[in-house]
């Protein structure tokens, strides 16, 4: 045999990344243990209740499908709008993309109360239900980025005996235009209707308008190419090399830049048109009892207003500034985690301050508290754990940038 | 002239070929149509199951429920009639709740509130699966076999009106045989639930010729239980039902009807007794 196998070493080294990978591995394997609880013993192992029916899952499948929404920019912007500078990065959007929905998709079959009936939304329909449309576009969606990740796959030097596999794989590249345009119609669905699902619920003032759905489109692209240039800065940083020349570097951050500004100018008049120059009852109730029951405003201002949207937009329009290594990767892991406490902070707060329908004085409407139980978070942990172990083992093994070092 | 001109170069390896766009597109539509006729066809789940789904109240009977909370005494009688007709094992999964309340000038009065049967219920609409639809008659129903458990449905409801089965129901109904016998099924683990105005009475009931909202073996089991018959019941389409002469002698409401839902259950305001001392 002619092919370079690692033999096992009698005593591997305890390399860092060594380290790293066996820290995922343990993470992997809590989100099984967890998994098998929820599975043996249903959601009673959650900390989910009748009135805070969704919490942390999820927020972690919103939250990893937003910020895998690069796949979808990259691939309308290089193979639809011909920009074709950004080529270099259309791949590892791809794969990002690929394991945020399957992150998102394990997170589901987790969440529902009947694993073994995840497939009846495609069986049932309910053109009314918009989670009935995300559920299908995020199946199709999935097939698409399967479809646009393959070349790649086939590239990677396991598919060197293999040249037919491999002619094959790269057969579907003929596709890549036409998946660039159903990707970007599916993704423009069902981005825009996870908040719809929020959106359109008429009982729940704080949720009920038409902004949501516009808001986690663009915040799902300005989180998706923060986090497809922050990792590819961390993959170039760790490997010792330069995958993106400066200028895409600036076109990157810039692009980023831009759809943060937009989703601020959304956000600033979303608040100001229902709480600053208008009284909306229901609206201005939830706030007040949300003030007083949790950290929803503090995080609301500090975090996804401020932490994760003025500063980085400052930071990435700003050429001075941007050119900086730390302070650019700073300002992109502060807009990925501005995503994902937005998806919480919506989430709950529509759930924890519910309406008032009694028509007496006290109701029986309390602000319910949540928080996740050990097995919601472990399970949460195995989920991150093996995207995170997919994108080293492919960052390291996938030929991610056939563009190679600029 | 044109002639001399070199043509931009074709590169078929990039693009799609008509004949494949023909064959994804053909695929598609084939596909579509086929899932199309498996659903709406004699092959689909309804048909098989008998279950029949309409959009909205459309049928000859439309079952409407009044709740005088003046005349409510706080027993909650009506709460453990439902909890053990319809078995419902633990107190936290009641389908009919109940609790004591204030009106804004100081009288006290016990609220209750069964599911509401909206005529635009969003339970309805947010369902990815279908697994909860109006009936001709108005009734909001559940098919358990279909419910992913998804909780769509709980996230919806803004009257708090679904119940989500978090682990399996087990154990003794304590209200059992006290307050009646269990007359459906429990439902599994995994799936959501609630109040069903007591279909299975209605439907029963009118097979054998008796009138729901007047005959109680055709009524549901909370309108039958009230010792002081504050509940009423019956088919708004028929002037002499129980339920017409409530909406005819009563200043009626509904809860907040700025929802848009039109729910089909009518409250009488609690607190007269304050207001007009007799």
């Amino acid at each position: 045999m002619t092919s370079h196998a690692i033999a096992p070493a009698r005593r591997p080294p305890l390399t860092p990344f060594r380290l790293w990978v066996a820290g995922l591995v343990v993470l992997i394997v809590a989100g099984l243990v967890g998994a098998f609880y929820v599975l043996r013993y249903g959601l009673a192992v959650t900390n989910l209740t009748d009135q805070v029916p969704w919490g942390l899952w999820i927020t972690l499948d919103l939250s990893a499908i937003a910020l895998g929404a690069g796949a979808f920019t990259f691939s309308a912007v290089v193979y639809l709008l011909k920009v074709r500078r950004f080529e270099p990065v259309a791949r590892l959007a791809v794969f990002i993309g690929f394991l945020g929905y399957s992150a998102a998709m394990m997170a589901l079959v987790m969440d529902i109360g009947r694993p073994d009936r995840f497939w009846h939304p495609l069986i049932f329909w309910n053109v009314h239900s918009v989670l009935w449309e995300i559920t299908w576009c995020v199946i199709l969606y999935f097939t698409i980025l399967l479809v646009e990740f393959v070349p790649t796959l086939v590239d990677s030097p396991a598919f060197d005996t293999r040249p037919r596999l491999r002619r094959l794989g790269h057969s579907l590249h003929r596709f890549t235009p036409l998946a660039a345009v159903f990707g970007l119609a599916l993704s423009l669905l069902h981005q825009s209707s996870l908040g719809a699902t929020y959106g359109v619920l008429s009982g729940r003032a704080i949720w009920f308008k038409p902004s949501l759905p516009v808001m986690f489109i663009i915040s799902a692209v300005a989180g998706g190419t923060a986090l497809t240039l922050l990792a590819t800065l961390l993959t170039g940083k760790l490997s010792r090399r330069r995958y993106v020349s400066d200028e895409l570097r600036h076109s990157m951050a810039r692009l980023t830049g831009f759809a943060l500004l937009a989703y601020l100018y959304l956000k600033l008049w979303d608040w100001a048109a229902t709480s600053y120059y208008a009284h909306s009852p229901g609206t201005a109730d939830a706030l007040a009892r949300l003030a007083v029951t949790s950290p929803y405003q503090s995080t609301f201002w500090w975090f996804e207003v401020l932490l994760a949207g003025v500063i980085p937009a400052v930071i990435l329009l700003a050429a001075r500034l941007r050119r900086d290594d730390r302070l650019l990767m700073m300002a992109l892991g502060l807009i990925v985690a501005g995503v994902v406490v937005n998806r919480w902070n919506v989430t709950l707060s529509g759930l924890v301050a519910p309406p008032h329908w009694s028509p007496g004085v006290l109701g029986n409407v309390t602000a319910a508290a949540y928080f996740p139980s050990p097995v919601e978070i472990a399970v949460a942990l195995g989920i991150i754990g093996y995207a995170l172990l997919a994108f080293t083992l492919g960052a390291r093994y996938l030929p991610l940038f056939p563009h190679g070092e600029q | 002239m044109s002639a001399d001109e070199p043509r931009p170069e074709k590169k078929p390896s990039a693009l799609l070929t008509r004949r494949d766009f023909l064959i994804i597109a053909g695929a598609t539509v084939g596909a579509a149509a086929l899932s199309q006729i498996v659903i709406a066809g004699p092959l689909s789940a309804d048909a098989v199951s008998g279950i029949e789904r309409h959009g909205a109240a459309s049928g000859a009977h439309e079952w409407h429920m009044g709740i005088d909370l003046d005349r409510c005494i706080g027993c909650q009688y009506c709460i453990w009639a439902c909890q053990a007709t319809n078995d419902v094992v633990k107190d936290s999964m009641r389908w009919n709740i109940g609790f004591w309340d204030r009106t804004a000038n100081g009288a006290e009065f016990f609220m209750t509130r069964p599911c509401l049967h909206c005529a635009e219920a969003p339970c309805v609409k947010v369902c990815p699966v279908g697994a909860t639809w109006i009936r001709e008659d108005g009734i909001v129903a559940m098919d358990y076999e279909r419910c992913i458990g998804c909780r769509y449905c709980e996230v919806a409801c803004p009257y708090d009106a679904r119940r989500f089965n978090w682990a399996a129901p087990d154990g003794d109904n304590a209200l059992d045989r006290v307050w009646g016998a269990a007359e459906v099924e429990r439902r599994p683990r995994g799936v959501v639930e609630k109040c069903t105005f007591c279909v299975h009475r209605i439907d029963r009931g009118l097979a054998e010729g008796l009138v729901p909202g007047v005959d109680p073996q055709a009524t549901p089991a909370c309108v039958v239980a009230c010792p002081v018959g504050a509940r009423v019941f019956g088919d708004i389409h028929d002037p002499d039902s129980p339920i017409s002469a409530f909406l005819r002698d009563n200043d009626t409401f509904r809860l907040r009807e700025d929802f848009g839902t039109e729910p089909k259950v009518h409250y009488v305001r609690p607190g007269r007794d304050t207001e007009e001392p007799s």
